[in-house]
């Protein structure tokens, strides 16, 4: 990790660990807008950190080590996507960003058309979108990103409560929603490269969040074991719990290394298709691993692990909602394998670098 | 040059060397042969890539090929994975556990005495593990006895890889009882041809007999041959052990990449090519085999860097032995009642060879060799995560063995 990387992570890590678990949302989100941490990827010529997937996904995963409730993530890739546009209005949105409105966007499925210059369709997963002023949303042919202003009418937000208590969910509805010149964000080519990217980060950003929260999970479980004493001895003394952390302690140093190394290798090189399918390995490997962390850790904690005051659920809660936002386990589980098996033409062109 | 330039330009001439040099058709060559044609094919790939100066890229800067940084040595295992270069399994404890420990810890006259055998292609193996000594190696109780100039050894050693063909052996004995068992061991090279050395090939489950056992009747070893001062032998071997420094995992797992193909092929030949449930394991295999990649590498870049910590080692490790076993057996799945008939075994092959259930017998090769699982599990959870170690007290129940 650079100097840079760790300064961030150090200074994402001192405010998330006085806000504590899963603090209040409105009241991170007003401290997280004004450090400026959603501009960590935005350049410094548009007054960003300029730290690049590499800064961001360092500071997801100590928010997510922190369980945070916040909309940092859609807003970060609403961000993304507009310092991306080439559109006149770019500015603008910038601003209402800068001055703390949050532009949230769709982290499950997003399906919308356009017919007679009118939106029609749905999107799912939207985090947030009651404090939202906009929504960053996508069209089923992937040539138009467009901004939706949540508050026009045609537009009818649904709140769709989770089992996860630290995100809140909404399904978003246009009906024949006026598409105005102002809100276009991009268009034709440069929207299809921006939904793939945006498609990448997502996953990248989720997975980041996947690796925080099982860190400090296991952390947590430790301790409990350190300290509960049964049958006259720490119950971190039973070969049969440590090796059961050590597997679990494995897999997060694993799912860290995977992000990172992919991160370092495309880095430079974000509109690469196989950024995506890269982001899908390090996606579907870091939440299903959170989920296996989580789950075994409240198994750890005993009775304790099941009472709602033991923040053990929060985080179980949140690995399995992780696990199936923007794509599940098992969709990206036979995209790899269809990659794969793609290109693997016979066994010698299958020995590519 | 920038030293990334550097970098690049040796793969280039490393990749250029292997396209020309890598033995065409070695794995059919390597199928069911008898151990002398594969000596004999060791040998010469071995002639070949230390003449070239890819063998010893670890050696220090005067020996041929020596000098190389870590990034460079990286560079060199990454090109010999791509290339699917056969492994040099018979030269691998001369090349690294006996040079490096005649670098770190020898005297100069036991470096000019076997260093440049060591070029000339003689044949080190390890004597470490003994029957009742396995991941307790410190408990071993093969006794030298001293004899005014003289080691006089009794005893066994077991699980030495390519004993049968070795000329020398990095040796651990027991010269003292009185303390710790970690301080009454000795490190000595032995050569293998002394009297009252014998060794008997283990024949092993994949019919292959890769291991043997060593017996040492009254064998006598020079004082001169003794590495470190007498006592000392447990810092010894912990260099012997950490000379690899993790190029071998990170050649591993790259050579695991590489061979997911392999899966593919098989699956077109059992026709499960479109079977959903199939691509979700591969697709899950694929994440976990990039996983262990980027460990290797991460640990690599760590070393270079300095940075290593206790317990990373062993993170890699345990990675990737439990995902080379998910490997061989997502191929025996795959392969069907196919993969369950006799195929032979393929000598000093990769870890991959597509004889699947073989491969699934040769995964255990890293699950328990070199710090079983179990082991690696306790060093992680008591050195990193700070977990209590077991407790001394236990004792055998009365009457019991």
């Amino acid at each position: 990790m650079s100097f840079e990387l760790k300064e961030l992570q150090d200074s994402t890590r001192r405010v998330i660990d006085a806000a504590g678990i899963a603090a209040d949302e409105s009241e991170l989100w007003s401290q997280l807008t004004e450090l400026g941490w959603l501009m960590v990827t935005v350049p410094e010529s548009l007054g960003g950190l300029e730290a690049g997937v590499q800064g961001a996904c360092t500071m997801h995963c100590e928010l997510g080590r922190g369980l945070a409730r916040a909309p940092y993530l859609p807003a970060m890739l609403a961000l993304d996507a507009i310092c991306g546009s080439e559109q006149s209005e770019r500015d603008t949105w910038l601003e209402q960003v800068f001055a703390g409105g949050l532009i949230t966007t769709c982290l499950a499925e997003c399906s919308l058309h356009v017919s007679d210059s009118r939106l029609d369709g749905s999107a799912t997963g939207v985090q947030s979108a009651d404090s939202a002023q906009h929504v960053l949303l996508w069209t089923d042919s992937n040539d138009l990103v467009v901004l939706v202003d949540l508050r026009k009418p045609g537009v009818a937000i649904t709140a769709k409560p989770t089992w996860d208590l630290t995100r809140r969910l909404f399904d978003v509805e246009l009906d024949q929603v006026p598409l105005s010149e102002h809100h276009i964000v991009a268009e034709g080519e440069s929207a299809r490269v921006m939904i793939q990217r945006l498609a990448a980060l997502r996953d990248f950003y989720l997975a980041a969040d996947a690796i925080g929260g099982a860190q400090t999970m296991l952390e947590m479980t430790i301790e409990h074991l350190q300290t509960r004493v049964q049958f006259k001895r720490p119950l971190a003394l039973f070969q049969a719990l440590k090796h059961r952390c050590a597997d679990m302690k494995a897999s997060i140093v694993a799912a860290e290394a995977m992000l990172f190394d992919a991160l370092r290798r495309l880095e430079g090189d974000l509109d690469n298709p196989q950024f995506g399918i890269k982001a899908r390995g390090v996606k579907m490997f870091a939440t299903t691993m959170f989920t296996q962390v989580a789950e075994d850790c409240l198994q750890l904690h005993g009775g304790i692990g099941m009472a709602d005051e033991h923040p053990c659920h929060l985080f179980l809660k949140r690995a399995l909602l992780s696990e199936q936002l923007s794509g599940s386990g098992a969709a990206y589980a036979s995209n790899l394998a269809l990659d794969l098996i793609e290109n693997s033409g016979n066994l010698q062109s299958g020995k590519c670098a | 040059m920038t030293t990334e330039n550097r970098i690049e330009a040796l793969r280039q001439e490393v990749r250029a060397w292997l396209e020309s040099n890598v033995p065409t058709g070695w794995r059919e060559a390597m199928t069911n042969v008898e151990q002398d044609a594969f000596v004999a094919a060791q040998r010469d790939w071995f002639v070949k890539l230390s003449t070239a100066g890819y063998a010893t890229p670890h050696w220090p800067q005067g020996w041929l090929g020596g000098g190389r940084s870590l990034a460079e040595q990286k560079v060199i295992f990454e090109e010999v994975a791509r290339a699917d270069a056969p492994r040099l399994i018979l030269y691998f404890v001369a090349l690294y556990h006996a040079a490096c420990t005649l670098f770190e810890c020898g005297t100069d006259q036991q470096r000019e005495k076997y260093l440049d055998g060591i070029l000339q292609g003689k044949i080190w193996c390890q004597g470490f593990s003994e029957p009742n000594a396995g991941s307790d190696l410190a408990s071993l109780r093969t006794k030298a006895e001293r004899r005014g100039d003289r080691y006089v050894i009794n005893g066994q050693k077991i699980w030495s890889t390519m004993a049968q063909y070795a000329d020398y052996c990095l040796l651990l004995v027991r010269t003292d009882n009185s303390g710790p068992p970690q301080a009454g061991l000795t490190y000595l090279l032995l050569d293998m041809k002394t009297k009252g050395v014998s060794v008997r090939p283990i024949s092993q489950i994949t019919g292959d007999d890769e291991f043997a056992e060593i017996f040492f009747d009254d064998v006598e070893v020079a004082v001169e041959d003794r590495v470190g001062e007498e006592g000392a032998g447990w810092a010894v071997a912990q260099a012997t052990l950490a000379s690899e420094r993790g190029l071998t995992l990170v050649e591993l797992t790259q050579r695991m990449r590489y061979a997911l193909p392999m899966l593919v092929q098989s699956m077109r030949q059992n026709g499960c090519e479109h079977d959903p449930v199939v691509h979700r394991d591969l697709g899950k295999l694929i994440a976990n085999v990039d996983a262990a990649c980027a460990l290797a590498d991460q640990y690599l870049m760590k070393r270079i860097m300095g940075d290593e910590q206790v317990g990373d080692a062993s993170i890699v490790k345990l990675f990737y032995a439990k995902t080379l076993r998910e490997f061989a057996a997502l191929g025996v799945r795959i392969g069907g009642l196919q993969a369950q008939y006799y195929s032979g075994f393929m000598r000093g092959a990769t870890q991959e060879t597509g004889h699947w259930t073989l491969d699934f017998m040769n995964s255990y090769n890293w699950s328990i060799a070199g710090g079983s699982n179990e082991v690696q599990r306790n060093i992680i959870s008591e050195r990193m995560l700070g977990m209590p170690r077991e407790p001394k007290s236990w004792q055998l129940a009365e009457g019991k063995a």
